[in-house]
């Protein structure tokens, strides 16, 4: 079984996904996987899906620039390598890091440099920039997978050192302390 | 995958309202420490704490750092030493206290419980040495705690022990007199005094608990203040049981946190986990103030008229947030209302709001009692005696826990400021009725039967 994974950009509005999807149904393909989200007023989508024998990737781009090309989003397809092993997660712990402060250039790219520096891997990211003073409105919230093996003394110094620098407020914690505060 | 609102909200209450742990206490059983001398039982005392709690200080910062939520407090509670060195003076038992202190110096904890007697029937000779033995034990150290159970819903009342207990706060005033009568500050006289306890003064390890305990003290006044505010800001016709039901919420988070907190720690240190006591413990830090609670509710000051009734309120929806939250939930887990400890409330004082008597009123609808209540230095062994008597009798007759931590501050008089510094924050002196006056009743003695169970009114 082919796998293809599909990328959809472009200006939020009611039918996207509904045109997204109709032309999978019409090519036999099956969704395994949906994800979208908007940013300000623009759309993303990421789909996976299952795809019949006998149909292309290059043939299912050219149906699908058809179908949304008219709604002025921007598509690509690109077939799954199933033949490439999964990223192998070692053992780690889940934390947030959460950083609020004055916007400026670079902060996301200051973080990440460190985190990527130890080899923590990056779940989910979520960063607002709107300015003004309120720290709620320039905040980047990171979920991480810190792994056992690295200094992890190191690592939060290193990173509350480059807050300091970027001039940001940051907080390291443990998930669990979200999920105990905010869940049943 | 967690919401901005979630993380949002989760570090506001940490960063801006106080939220932290108040306290890990590590109980420890010093049952298997007595000895048929007093080195060996000093020695044996000394080498089980030290060993017992050698990492609890550096495993609650380490996990305090990895949840971001400090713990404030590590503290140590131990087996009533009435019990381990029942065969020993009172002058021995001050030895025992410096043991004690020496050992919570060494672990780095700044309290330790448990220089306990449980009198609520009768005073053993083990008792009444240790009783005998508290001045000297809590004015010659500074981490020791001491508490005294002197009634029971079960037992009664045991005036004769209430009595002893009037004459001996007065004697550790004295010998403390240059601080204020701190000596005091460390002593707890109990009814119905839980076994596990995290709380100074009144923690100590019960004998039916196991050989090491990780019970944990939840905080959390501001949180609550702060979640009040912000519904009565979006919404102010909110009425009394929306407003329950948003003390409620919190109540939970807060106590998830500590049951959190706590399992860390036990795990950590391959320790039992005990309870989470669920208790709002103020601090003397604007915003961290149960007195505030009650201006959030829309009182003019704790001390007036409508307290008891808001008091009732907020204790009853901690309890069932607390209760929902934990299936672990002791100590004394409800409001406290320390007069010195929490500004605001010293502040009642102050202003002439709060009273003695009304302090007493609303102790019958919240835990702990009359709590750090500095009164005039000239006040009788039995007027003092009568104070405790009556909080006694308010725990005994509604089957819940009530204590006295009263201070009769040397040389101070009614109107004046007492210091005890720190934690214990300050307060100016409470007037008390018939200071000084003759008291027949508390000098009958004997025991004050315990209640009848039914025709309840």
């Amino acid at each position: 079984m082919k796998k293809v994974i599909i990328s959809v950009l472009g200006h939020d509005r009611p039918g996207i996904l509904a045109a997204t999807t109709q032309v999978l149904y019409e090519q036999g393909c099956n969704l395994e996987n949906v994800s979208q989200t908007i940013l300000q007023s623009e759309f993303a989508g990421v789909f996976i899906a299952s795809m019949p024998d006998d149909l292309t990737v290059e043939k299912l781009n050219q149906q699908l620039e058809n179908a949304l090309g008219a709604l002025n989003l921007y598509v690509f397809a690109k077939p799954v390598r199933v033949d490439i092993p999964i990223y192998d997660a070692p053992g780690s712990e889940p934390f947030v890091i959460t950083t609020r402060g004055p916007d400026r250039k670079g902060l996301v790219a200051g973080i990440t440099s460190v985190i990527a520096r130890f080899g923590v891997n990056v779940t989910n990211l979520s960063a607002v920039f709107k300015g003004g003073d309120d720290p709620n409105q320039n905040i980047m919230i990171y979920e991480v997978d810190i792994p056992w093996r690295i200094d992890q003394k190191t690592f939060q110094k290193e990173l509350r050192e480059k807050a300091t620098h970027l001039g940001l407020d940051i907080s390291i914690q443990h998930r669990k302390i979200f999920e105990a505060i905010n869940r049943i | 995958m967690l919401t901005e609102r979630e993380i949002i909200s989760t570090l506001e209450m940490l960063e801006n309202e106080h939220l932290d742990v108040r306290t890990v206490t590590l109980g420890i059983s010093l049952i298997d420490c007595v000895g048929h001398n007093l080195e060996t039982l000093k020695n044996n005392i000394y080498r089980k704490i030290t060993q017992t709690a050698k990492k609890l200080v550096q495993t609650c910062d380490e996990i305090g750092e990895k949840f971001g939520i400090p713990v404030v407090n590590k503290r140590i509670a131990v087996s009533p030493v009435a019990i381990i060195g029942a065969a020993f003076s009172s002058s021995e038992l001050v030895r025992v206290a410096h043991t004690m202190n020496r050992a919570a110096a060494d672990v780095g904890v700044d309290f330790i419980g448990g220089f306990t007697a449980l009198v609520e029937k009768g005073i053993a000779r083990g008792d009444r040495a240790l009783i005998e033995s508290i001045p000297h034990a809590l004015a010659e150290t500074d981490r020791v705690c001491a508490s005294v159970n002197v009634a029971s819903t079960k037992a009664g009342i045991n005036m004769d022990a209430v009595y002893l207990m009037g004459k001996t706060i007065k004697e550790a005033a004295s010998l403390s007199a240059d601080r204020d009568g701190i000596a005091c500050a460390k002593l707890c006289v109990f009814a119905n005094i839980p076994q596990d306890i995290p709380f100074m003064a009144g923690a100590y390890l019960g004998i039916g608990e196991s050989d090491a305990v990780i019970n944990v003290g939840v905080s959390g006044p501001g949180v609550v203040k702060n979640a009040i505010d912000r519904a009565l800001k979006a919404d102010s016709a909110l009425d009394l049981g929306q407003i329950s039901e948003i003390i409620k919420t919190t109540a939970y988070k807060v106590t998830k946190v500590g049951e959190l907190i706590g399992r860390e720690v036990a795990e950590s240190l391959n320790i039992k986990f005990g309870v989470v006591d669920l208790s709002l413990a103020p601090t003397p830090n604007v915003g961290d103030s149960v007195g505030e609670i009650f201006q959030s509710l829309g009182l003019k000051s704790i001390g007036v008229p409508g307290t008891t009734a808001a008091l009732a309120l907020l204790n009853d929806a901690v309890k069932k947030g607390g209760a929902f939250a934990s299936s672990n939930v002791g100590g004394l887990s409800g409001a406290f209302i320390p007069v010195s400890e929490d500004l605001n409330i010293s502040e009642a004082v102050a202003a002439g709001y709060l009273s003695l008597e009304k302090l007493e009123a609303i102790t019958s609808v919240c835990s702990v009692g009359l709590d750090m209540v500095a009164i005039p230095g000239d006040t009788s062994a039995e007027t003092i005696a009568a104070i405790i008597a009556d909080e006694m009798a308010i725990g005994v007759i509604n089957r819940k826990t009530t204590a006295t931590r009263l201070i009769p501050v040397p040389g101070k008089k009614a109107g004046d400021s007492a210091y005890f510094g720190g934690l214990l924050g300050q307060s100016v002196i409470m007037s008390v009725n018939n200071g000084l006056g003759d008291n027949r009743f508390i000098r009958q003695g004997g025991l004050i039967p315990a209640p009848i169970h039914s025709l309840n009114n």
